[in-house]
């Protein structure tokens, strides 16, 4: 089992319309490991999930789950996967019980007890016996993972687990990922937030428009990080612009909102503030705009660069 | 891959429990399950007992028999007649609606609730799912046509009387038999019932609108019923899905005929089956992409 | 919205065009036919009278009853088929208590519907009406004077030989001469075999104004003039009805005349 892929996607494509959803998209997760697709709203992230839980029929492209294929195998793909797709949904003139209840019918049954345990493990035990009609967002949140856990899978498929929820929600969702993931569970995880996925993941997919823009451990992800940006607020930025002139290997451009921010390397930056400090122009504020991932992150999946990068990207076709 | 200790799941099993396929029965128990947690399903069956008493005792109450539909002349002065009318009266629009509200809203209702993906996710096939769907949209067409009969020719022996019935020969019909026969004829209004509910099946995959999947085999209905009574497009007639309703009447005849009874179940059954298989190639050929 | 529309329009069209080529194809193909009609209406008309004799404390048999019918739909020239409103039946039976008038029988309005059930409305006269006094001197239903009936839509097809002459009947009530003393006589000659044939003689104050030949198709109406003038200060005007083909009047018709 384990040198069985948990995921083999290869050559993905699906169209919808005149839109190319998802657009020759390959991904591997081996078993036990923690992956991530990543990319902004309309990445193709959710498609494809889709595609591996077979609600959606690619155009092109194999996709192989367990080692088992749609083709070959059926629902029977699905031995073994977990997982919800966007928002979980349920029907609400039922109570989460029932709807538990009724998911492990079309499950063929589960073992006695798991039912308790799996809404203990997501803490809502006190609310099972309430119609999910009443629930918050997050309950159903919660609700989504128990029935996802209920199937006892090997892999486990989370669609933006953490979306929507308030920040104790998100804390409490990616610490338990991050125990089922430490369980031994293969865990294939989209979201739409750096931080999250540089928590929790080993590997990442980046994706933008329907395409892979990158592709390999967040390791190598960091390595790649561009040079952070800070956001410099001064008594006369007229005269530190002049004075950023003396500083080639900075970039410092006024920002919209009466600022500068500065980009490079951090001895660079150190260089140039104590200059300013020098030079009798007292500091306001001094903020790192984003972290480098992030920076990163907006560089791959946006087509409007930032004015604050002046390095090339060429990692669009990056290879595992 | 053995290092879960702490965690309730407990993964990597080779023999993992979600390899077991549910058994045929599994999906359709969470089908009836489902529909008997519905509020509308239990209205529909209580409307479908206290309706005819209502319209019983008021058709009953009334100085003037209804005498423009068959039986009706003597709706109020003999029971069995009062139940056949209510009879012809429910195969106007009033079965089509019983059966689409379960079926017209039975796969509706999973786009409703976005749950299609949910279910679907889980170890069960579209065809197992929709085989339960179209199982339990037929099953409660069942129900509600008897509970419905019952009602009708219960009340109609109760309030109006059981007294010999003339038939549609003229034939005077001693009361034992007329019972045998009024029930015979609401029996029949089984196959083009089904045959509606397979349309509202259809209706429901293809529109993903409950309120489409439920009215819409109504309003068909209604049209086929009005094509029906036109003269001059008459070839048309053993087509329409309402002509079954009206094979009933042969019972009612002396001599006896029912060649439009068999006539009737053919055009319901291949009614049903072609709805049915669109229906089917419908749902299995579609991206579940809401929800 | 728009993928709704286009599939609900294809539907109707293909509907539309699947239905005029079955209507196309398969020509005038109803189910609703004259002999099915005239088997039908005989045998309920038959068991409802029997009924309605009941009521009245007699004790009959449909089959002494002998009853015939004759059906036809809207005149000569229309082929007897197709439901419609416009259906005539003539039907004949043997009561001792209830004499046929002259022509033998009594004459029924139908609306057959297409899923081959009718309603009947028979002649008061001969059958009553709406309701009736029974035995027991209670008022009922008179389960003759209007009733339902179904025939098979497969039922025996062939036609039953059943015929009954026209009735000609004289539908003016009055003469009225025009300045010229040209005066014209309305008759209609109702449901039967082969219409009306033959002659009416008129006669005016004991002079006799010549005799018109009749020769009308069933459910026809035609105007004889007169072909004499009818004279200045005649009062009335008496026909008198030979028919070679139908039944007509069995004793001479008077008709006032009315000064123009």
């Amino acid at each position: 089992m384990s040198d069985l892929l948990a995921v083999d996607a290869t050559g993905v494509t699906k169209t919808f319309g005149a839109v190319r959803a998802v657009d020759d998209v390959s991904v591997r997760v081996a078993a036990g490991e923690v992956y991530g697709v990543l990319g902004p709203n309309g990445a193709g992230k959710t498609t494809f999930l889709r595609m591996l839980f077979g609600l959606i029929r690619p155009d092109a492209g194999t996709i192989s789950v367990l080692g088992k294929t749609w083709d070959d195998d059926g629902v029977g793909v699905l031995d073994g996967v977990g997982g919800f797709i966007e928002s979980p949904r349920f029907y609400p003139y039922l109570t989460g019980r029932q709807n538990l209840e009724g998911l492990a019918l079309l499950d063929g049954g589960v073992r006695p007890g798991l039912l308790e345990e799996v809404l203990a493990l997501v803490e809502m035990t006190d609310r099972a016996d309430q119609k999910v009609g009443g629930y918050s967002y997050g309950m159903r949140q919660r609700l989504g993972v128990a029935a996802s856990l209920l199937r006892e899978p090997r892999l486990l498929v989370l669609d933006e687990p953490a979306n929507g929820l308030d920040p104790a929600g998100i804390r409490d969702m990616r610490a338990l990922v991050k125990r089922l993931a430490a369980s031994g569970l293969t865990v294939l995880l989209s979201s739409h937030d750096m931080d999250e996925v540089e928590e929790i993941c080993d590997n990442v997919t980046i994706m933008k428009r329907g395409t892979v823009a990158f592709h390999g451990t967040i390791s190598e992800l960091r390595t790649m990080a561009p040079d952070p940006g800070y956001l410099l607020a001064t008594t006369d930025d007229t005269r530190a612009l002049a004075l950023a002139e003396e500083h080639p290997a900075l970039q410092v451009v006024r920002d919209p909102e009466a600022a500068l921010v500065v980009t490079g390397r951090r001895e660079d930056v150190s260089t140039f503030v104590s200059g300013l400090v020098r030079a009798g122009i007292d500091l306001l504020a001094f903020n790192p705009t984003q972290t480098p991932l992030e920076a990163l992150f907006f560089m791959l999946t946006d087509d409007s660069t930032h004015q604050t990068l002046d390095r090339p990207v060429e990692l669009t076709k990056a290879a595992r | 891959m053995s290092t879960a200790t702490t965690a309730p799941v407990t993964p990597g099993d080779t023999t993992s429990r979600t390899d077991r396929r549910p058994g045929l029965l599994a999906p359709l128990r969470w089908e009836v399950r489902k529909l008997r947690a519905q509020y509308r399903a239990k209205a529909v069956l209580i409307g479908a007992v206290l309706l005819p008493i209502i319209v019983v005792v008021v058709i009953h109450g009334q100085s003037r028999p209804p005498k423009d539909t068959l039986f009706g002349r003597f709706a109020t002065v003999n029971g069995y007649a009062i139940a056949l009318l209510v009879l012809g009266f429910a195969a106007q629009w009033v079965l089509p609606l019983l059966t689409a509200v379960v079926a017209g809203d039975i796969f509706a209702s999973e786009d409703q609730h976005g749950t299609w993906k949910t279910v679907l996710t889980r170890s069960t096939s579209r065809g197992s799912l929709f085989a339960a769907k179209a199982v339990t949209a037929a099953g409660f067409a069942v129900l509600v046509l008897v509970v419905l009969a019952a009602a009708t020719i219960a009340s109609s022996l109760l309030v109006v009387g059981h007294q010999p019935l003339i038939g549609l020969s003229g034939q005077t019909i001693p009361a034992a038999e007329a019972l045998r026969l009024v029930a015979l004829s609401w029996a029949t209004m089984l196959p083009p019932m089904l045959g509606f509910t397979c349309l509202a099946i259809l209706l429901s995959v293809w529109s993903r609108n409950p309120a489409v999947g439920i009215a819409a085999p109504v309003v068909i209905g209604m049209v086929m019923q009005l094509v029906g009574a036109l003269g001059g497009v008459e070839p048309i007639r053993p087509f329409l899905l309402t002509t079954p309703f009206e094979a009933w009447h042969g019972l009612l005849a002396d001599p006896r005929f029912t060649g439009p009874l068999t006539d009737g179940l053919l055009t319901s059954a291949v009614w049903c089956a072609v709805c049915l298989g669109a229906a089917f190639v419908l749902l299995r050929r579609r991206d579940i992409t809401g929800g | 919205m728009r993928r709704t529309i286009l599939v609900v329009l294809a539907a109707l069209v293909a509907v539309i065009a699947l239905g005029s080529a079955v209507v196309a194809t398969s020509g005038d193909s109803s189910t609703v036919t004259r002999p099915r009609l005239e088997r039908s209406l005989t045998t309920t008309f038959a068991n409802l009278y029997v009924d309605q004799a009941r009521i009245e404390g007699r004790d009959i048999t449909a089959s002494s009853l002998h009853a015939t019918s004759m059906c036809d739909k809207a005149g000569a020239e229309n082929k007897d088929v197709g439901p419609g409103g416009d259906w005539v039946c003539l039907v004949s039976w043997t009561d001792p208590e209830v004499p046929m008038p002259p022509e033998g029988y009594g004459k029924f309005e139908l609306n057959v519907h297409s899923n081959d059930c009718y309603t009947a409305g028979g002649p008061s006269k001969l059958t009553g009406f709406l309701t009736m006094t029974d035995a027991h001197g209670r008022e009922v239903t008179n389960p003759v004077f209007e009733f339902d009936g179904c025939f098979d839509p497969n039922g025996d097809d062939t036609p039953t030989g059943i015929v009954f002459p026209s009735l000609l009947s004289v539908a003016s009530t009055t003469v009225t001469p025009d300045a010229d003393g040209k005066a014209g006589l309305q008759v209609t000659c109702g449901t039967g075999e082969k219409g009306c044939a033959g002659t009416v003689v008129a006669v005016a104050g004991g002079q006799e104004l010549g005799s018109m030949p009749i020769d009308l198709a069933e459910e026809a109406t035609a105007t004889l003039p007169l072909p004499t003038a009818v004279p200045p200060g005649a009062t009335e005007v008496t026909f008198t009805v030979h028919l070679t083909t139908g039944a007509g009047p069995t004793s001479p018709v008077t008709l006032p005349v009315q000064a123009p």
